[in-house]
């Protein structure tokens, strides 16, 4: 009888709370209707449309603050005292590195050490810290780079990354087990860290330059601060992550607060720490190709200039170069770390062995660097073995046929993306007046995300128009939201493969690894060649900038649905389909918002490089900003209102996850 | 953590004190040897060994900016090989135009602009000491829009500014809308497309293109495909020998109407300038004296980036130039 | 009935207890220090929730626990057992009250003498091991000897010594993980044992153990106390563990002690119904002596049967008392308690377990 009545109730509010939804979805829609009804009747009006050539009151005030700020450099004790010895520090801890590997040392015209040396060393090292397997991978990576005929570019870019990841670490390190250990540290740090994950590294780049002007310090600088935040959030969560009973137990056999940093919690989080150090590293270099727009050395120069004279096999060449040395940097970092939790008692005699094997490799090592400062074929990378043209031409002949033959898929599907989503939507943001828009996003806000969003929604976007690019802002949303949908139905289909079946990931895994580890830069290329200098190049970018993680994170969600209800499925009779439709994706729910999500900061973050290739809006803003003086305010501004848009974007979203979990849960 | 860093330090800085003894047992694979036979080293280095390279001590390590169009790659090869010749250092960075390029001149990276078309944004940097006009390369600049010969030749009058709202409809795309495209410069460039749609009232919307190749292939596939085009472009370009083009001429304005005025009508006829750091013309060094008189033809540029444009390598296509042109250079150098 | 009725009372502080507990309180929540004391001491715990918004934890505790004796807290999960342990070594700071080691209150060591007091005279063993994952197990059995400044050999040595008292040659360059969980909290024991305090607390130590390993380490412990004759405060929620190891224990309940007394008294007096529904299951023949079925003598019975001395138990005395052919005697310092015969041993049994059907 209760049972019963139990049952009638949980039914009924079943019921109430589809209703609830069904009516949410139809004031949804109610909102949308009404808002491109107002856009059509008043389209055109309050648009706050600016040419690119004005200043609003605001850009104008950046622009003097950034004149004065620049005419400050010579003779202001904050530059004197402050910026400019930062400026050299780095220089010269950079130029150092550079001086063994990539820079002509002294009189001679090859570095300290030639590139066998380099190869022996690298070898060496990750020989020492994993094992001899993952050593031969990143010789033979480290030799792939030189066979691209990339071989100083490398060395630049690994200097730079070396550099850029210990000065970082010196930082980030006692910040996060700082963060790790006192709450107030975090919550002192945690909107920093926030934004930093939201923030697209083009933004900075701009600001930094007034300060540390161009070069490698500003390049280092620049990656430094793209990279911190990421060692101190993974060191503060190492720490705190910690099981509680061995610190317990060291606590109460009279540990000071110094030795059970030392002794205890630093020891276990070893792991997590060094994981920390590889996520520093791989967001380092990433980084650092980017770095070559404010004068970086290295693997970015390659991939600049192919952008610039559309040369798609130079950079393909370049970007490979890049994925080589990712994968150089996270295989051998990633087994290092493998090694670190590796708390087994190893026998006498394999102790020895591997003794005898590290004094061999260290033996072999110095005798290639030795060999390497003596010998011409060991100093520099011998042209023989170039095939950088062969392979450089090959690509651009591909591309060069897929443009041609293929024209009508590439274009064919531009077309239709740009005609039939990208040009409406883009009308209904930016030529409707830009209140209604406004309210129109904040109803949608508050229907899908609650008050709350609503509020953050209203109030971010006002600070938008005060910024005077209220227009461009919406330019560039239009796209950030095409390419957030396509990356989610492609992510969705593909990460439920992937989740589904261990061959499909087994293929794909490769693809997602290169996906991530490939700086977002290094695909402007082949897309602009691709697609031409349109938005679509934008949106195109963003996919394939976001792909991999929302696959990934799909997949996750997907595998950890728990095999007991796709069990039970199977046996009430479910067809594949249905368990896909009915079970595996409504139980992976969070992992699809999360998805969402972390698709919309990275489309966002990319979108905004499609400046470079003629998808206008912030990015573009922000990028004339570097040449012309006069329209640097415009940029400084533009760089701003990147920031405002993303954090309504992943507020949006976060409420909206929330409001979804807590239904779930009610 | 600690005890794996301390590994990973340890082992390293042992090879790095290894590393310093062997070069300081001297040695090492010096400049005369490799010259020869290490073409992948950097040529900047290999073509000081081989030329001048006692002279090096006296020129110095310079930097000479690049930028992204290939008559300026032209100009600056030439530039860096010549000075080459003469023993300097020159190392080439790839850099957006303008505040870029004056920032990094300022912090040290770069020294050397050798064709800025940016009317007088250097000016800031002038004054704080950083930056010094060292006077015109000898090219002359013209900026306009450009349509390709096919258009000028089936529609005549299309040349005159005050007609391209006629032929709006022959420009629409997906990118533009109801409005014609208009294909505007690179970002880093001059560019006052928005002021000549505004004081022309023209029925066109400015497209941005993200670098000059993207206009290279527009003009291309436009004269290749007889389709039309609307676009930025400049002289002095060797694409236009290749790729003919027609000018739009816009008319000078009736700035009756004071909201209107902008000053300008047209892009004007530009003087190319060369920008160099105080720093490298307060040293005396020959390659101060060397760009102070390093002037050229459009003909001359246009001719090295042709041999650019159809597969020599930079260093190839300027040292040819350098080679038929020796009484040109020498004067270059001479006259230091 | 309340804890204090049963306990010591206030100022009366044994002379040579090994550790001495007055009035102690943890109290979780705001203002959380005004409870003891005031009238919402005595409220219960879902009052005192209500009307201060303060969870008690460990309310008014006081206890004796006598050199080398060991001391069984028992109490089912959220009983604040735990709690208690980790407020006598400070894990947990107490909210008031005094906990005497030795004469010394440790509530009023500075944080010096705490680490002090924690390095050489008392030491934990936990229920989940809490073994430092990244260190050898002489080097997590060294630890404390460690901290506290000892040099490599000597403490080596030490650990050396101990790891033969637990039973672990062969392991000392093992790492925890490779270790079953019977043998890690042998690590555990060891390592409590290396600083050689003189008190030790178990948690739980052996509540994550399978049964049979439970068994072993059990025996293992009264094999170490008999040999050393540590002092031990033991936390349990097994009963029957209680019962096997405690020479006297304390039943916990709402943070609240509910009685205290030695198994036997327990199973022969429990003072509640909780205390009696947690003994039902315990065969009371395992725990009482002889002396809870001890009477006198009948006339008509033969008074030559064998003797057996008061303290044992019945279970023990058992066949014994079904072999004798007359009852058998009860003797407490060579004088006569009683007799006991095979009737009056089946009458219990027949008593055990009878309440739970």
């Amino acid at each position: 009888m209760s049972q019963a009545a139990s049952e009638a109730g949980t039914a009924s509010l079943l019921e109430r709370a589809k209703g609830l939804l069904r009516r949410r979805g139809i004031l949804i829609v109610l909102v949308l209707l009404a808002w491109i009804a107002l856009g059509a009747v008043l389209k055109g009006v309050n648009t706050l449309a600016l040419p690119t050539s004005e200043n609003t009151p605001f850009t104008s005030v950046l622009r003097e603050a950034a004149a004065s700020i620049r005419g400050n450099r010579t003779e202001s004790p904050a530059f004197v005292y402050f910026f400019n010895p930062i400026r050299a520090f780095v220089e010269s801890f950079i130029e150092l590195i550079r001086a063994v590997i990539s820079l002509p040392s002294g009189d001679d015209i090859i570095p300290a050490v030639g590139w066998l040396g380099v190869v022996a060393i690298i070898g060496f090292v990750v020989f020492a810290t994993s094992t001899w397997r993952t050593s031969l991978l990143a010789m033979g990576m480290l030799l792939l780079c030189g066979v691209l005929g990339m071989w100083t570019f490398t060395m630049d870019t690994l200097a730079m990354t070396l550099g850029a990841v210990v000065l970082s670490l010196a930082i980030g390190l006692p910040l996060g087990v700082w963060a790790g250990l006192s709450d107030r540290v975090l919550a002192f740090l945690r909107p920093g860290l926030d934004l930093a994950q939201i923030l697209p590294t083009l933004v900075y780049l701009a600001p930094l330059a007034l300060f540390f002007l161009i070069g490698t310090a500003a390049a280092t600088i620049a990656t430094m601060i793209y990279s911190i935040p990421i060692a101190i959030r993974i060191t503060s969560h190492a720490i705190r992550s910690l099981n509680a009973g061995p610190i317990e137990a060291a606590t109460s056999m009279g540990s000071t607060r110094w030795q059970l940093l030392t002794k205890v919690q630093l020891p276990m989080a070893k792991r997590t720490i060094a994981l920390g150090v590889n996520q520093t590293m791989m967001a380092a270099l990433s980084f650092v190709v980017i770095a070559a727009l404010i004068g970086a050395p290295g693997l970015g120069k390659p991939v600049v200039e192919a952008l610039i004279i559309r040369d798609v096999g130079d950079g393909v060449v370049a970007g490979l170069a890049v994925v080589f040395l990712a994968i150089m940097l996270d295989r051998a970092t990633t087994a290092a770390v493998v090694r670190t939790g590796n708390f087994v008692h190893e026998s006498g005699s394999a102790r020895i062995r591997r003794r005898v094997g590290l004094g061999a490799a260290f033996t072999g090592a110095m005798v290639a660097v030795v060999l390497s400062r003596y010998e011409l074929w060991a100093a520099v990378f011998p042209e023989q073995l170039i095939i950088g043209e062969s392979v450089s031409s090959a690509t651009s002949a591909a591309a060069e046929w897929i443009t041609t033959n293929l024209y009508f898929l590439t274009t064919g599907f531009r077309e239709v993306v740009t005609v039939g989503f990208l040009n409406p939507l883009e009308s209904l943001l930016s030529n409707t007046p830009w209140y209604v828009t406004i309210i129109a996003i904040s109803l949608i806000g508050a229907l899908i995300g609650g008050r709350k969003a609503a509020a953050i929604a209203l109030v971010l976007l006002g600070l938008i128009v005060l910024t005077g690019l209220w227009n461009d802002t919406m330019v560039t949303l239009a796209q950030v939201l095409i390419a957030t949908v396509i990356v989610m139905l492609v992510g969705v289909v593909v990460g439920v493969l992937v989740g589904r079946s261990p061959r499909v990931e087994r293929i794909m895994k490769p693809v997602l690894d290169a996906g991530q580890t490939l700086p977002a830069f290094v695909y402007l290329v082949p897309v602009l060649a691709l697609f031409g200098p349109t938005r679509f190049a934008a949106i195109a970018c963003g996919f394939f900038y976001a792909a991999p993680i929302v696959v990934r994170v799909v997949a996750d969600g997907v595998r950890d649905v728990p095999s007991s209800m796709v069990e039970a499925a199977t046996a009430a009779g479910s067809t594949k389909m249905q368990i896909i439709t009915k079970v595996q994706l409504p139980a992976s729910k969070r992992s699809l918002m999360l998805g969402a999500n972390q698709g919309l900061i990275f489309v966002l973050a990319v979108v905004v490089i499609g400046g470079f290739v003629g998808a206008g809006g912030l990015g573009y803003l922000v990028i004339v900003g570097q040449s012309k003086p006069e329209l640097q305010g415009k940029s400084l501004a533009a760089g701003l209102a990147i920031l405002l848009l993303g954090v309504v974007l992943d507020r949006m979203a976060q409420a909206g996850a929330e409001r979804r979990r807590e239904q779930g849960s009610a | 953590m600690k005890k794996l860093a301390t590994r990973q330090f340890g082992i390293v800085s042992m090879l790095a004190a290894a590393g310093l003894m062997v070069a300081a047992c001297g040695g090492g694979v010096n400049s005369t040897e490799s010259s020869a036979a290490a073409p992948a080293a950097s040529t900047a280095a290999s073509a000081a060994a081989s030329e001048a390279a006692p002279a090096a001590a006296e020129c110095g390590d310079w930097g000479v900016a690049m930028h992204a169009w290939v008559g300026y790659t032209a100009s600056a090869q030439v530039l860096t090989n010549v000075a080459e010749s003469l023993g300097c250092n020159i190392t080439q960075t790839t850099l957006d135009e303008a505040g870029v390029t004056y920032d990094a001149m300022e912090a040290g990276s770069v020294d050397v602009i050798v064709e800025d078309w940016g009317g007088g944004r250097w000016q800031e940097w002038v004054d704080r000491g950083a930056i010094q006009e060292v006077g015109s390369n000898g090219n002359v600049g013209l900026i306009g829009m450009f349509v390709p010969a096919w258009m000028a030749e089936e529609y005549p009058d299309i040349t005159d500014g005050a007609n391209l709202n006629k032929y709006a409809d022959l420009f629409k795309n997906s990118e533009s809308g109801d409005k014609g495209a208009w294909y505007e410069g690179p970002p880093g460039y001059t560019t006052i497309g928005e002021k000549l749609i505004a004081a022309n009232d023209l029925n066109y919307k400015i497209i941005s293109t993200g670098s000059e190749a993207a206009l290279i292939e527009l003009f291309s596939a436009a004269a290749e495909n007889k389709t039309p085009a609307l676009g930025y472009f400049y002289e002095p370009q060797n694409f236009l020998a290749k790729v003919p083009l027609a000018r739009v001429n816009f008319p000078a304005n009736d700035w009756t109407d004071a909201e209107k005025a902008s000053g300008l009508t047209d892009y004007p006829e530009t003087p190319l300038q060369k920008l160099a750091t105080t720093k490298l013309m307060e040293s005396g060094s020959p390659f101060a004296s060397l760009l102070t008189n390093f002037s050229w033809t459009n003909a001359d540029q246009n001719m090295v980036a042709l041999d650019i444009e159809s597969g020599m390598t930079p260093e190839e296509a300027a040292q040819k130039w350098i080679d038929a042109n020796k009484d040109k250079v020498d004067a270059w150098i001479a006259a230091g | 009935m309340t804890a204090s009725v049963l306990a010591p009372a206030e100022g009366d502080v044994a002379q040579n207890s090994a550790i001495s507990v007055r009035s102690l309180w943890k109290v979780f929540g705001p203002k959380a220090d005004t409870v003891a004391g005031s009238p919402a001491a005595d409220l219960s715990r879902s009052e005192l929730l209500a009307t201060t918004g303060c969870v008690a934890a460990v309310r008014d505790v006081s206890f004796d626990v006598a050199p080398g004796e060991v001391f069984v807290v028992m109490g089912l999960s959220g009983s604040g057992k735990s709690t208690l342990v980790r407020c006598l070594t400070r894990l947990i700071e107490p909210t008031s009250g005094s906990v005497l080691l030795a004469g010394e209150d440790v509530l009023k060591a500075s944080p010096a003498r705490l680490r002090e007091l924690r390095r050489t005279s008392f030491s934990m063993v936990f229920q989940h091991f809490g073994l430092l994952p990244h260190r050898k197990v002489i080097d997590n059995i060294a630890y404390s000897l460690e901290v506290n400044g000892v040099k490599r050999d000597a403490r080596y040595r030490r650990a050396n010594e101990v790891i033969e008292l637990v039973g672990l040659d062969g392991y000392a360059n093992h790492y925890p993980e490779q270790l079953s969980g019977g043998m890690q909290q042998r690590v555990g024991l060891a390592r409590a044992l290396a600083v050689d305090p003189q008190v030790m607390f178990l948690d739980e130590p052996f509540s994550a153990l399978d049964p049979l390993i439970r068994r072993d380490m059990q025996a293992e412990v009264i094999r170490l106390h008999r040999d050393l004759g540590k002092t031990m405060v033991f936390i349990t929620h097994d009963l029957s563990e209680a019962m096997k190891l405690g020479d006297r224990i304390a039943i916990m309940r709402d943070g609240a002690v509910v009685q205290m007394g030695t198994p036997e008294e327990l199973v022969a007096n429990p003072a509640d119904d909780y205390v009696t529904d947690f003994i039902r299951d315990i065969p009371k023949s395992h725990v009482l002596t002889v002396r809870a079925i001890a009477r006198p003598l009948r006339p008509e019975e033969d008074s030559t049967g064998p003797e057996i001395d008061v303290t044992t138990i019945i279970r023990a005395a058992t066949p014994v008392i079904i072999g004798a052919g007359s009852p058998v005697k009860v003797m407490e310092a060579g004088a006569l308690v009683g007799v006991v015969t095979s009737d009056d041993v089946l009458r219990l049994i027949g008593t055990d377990g009878g309440d739970s059907q």
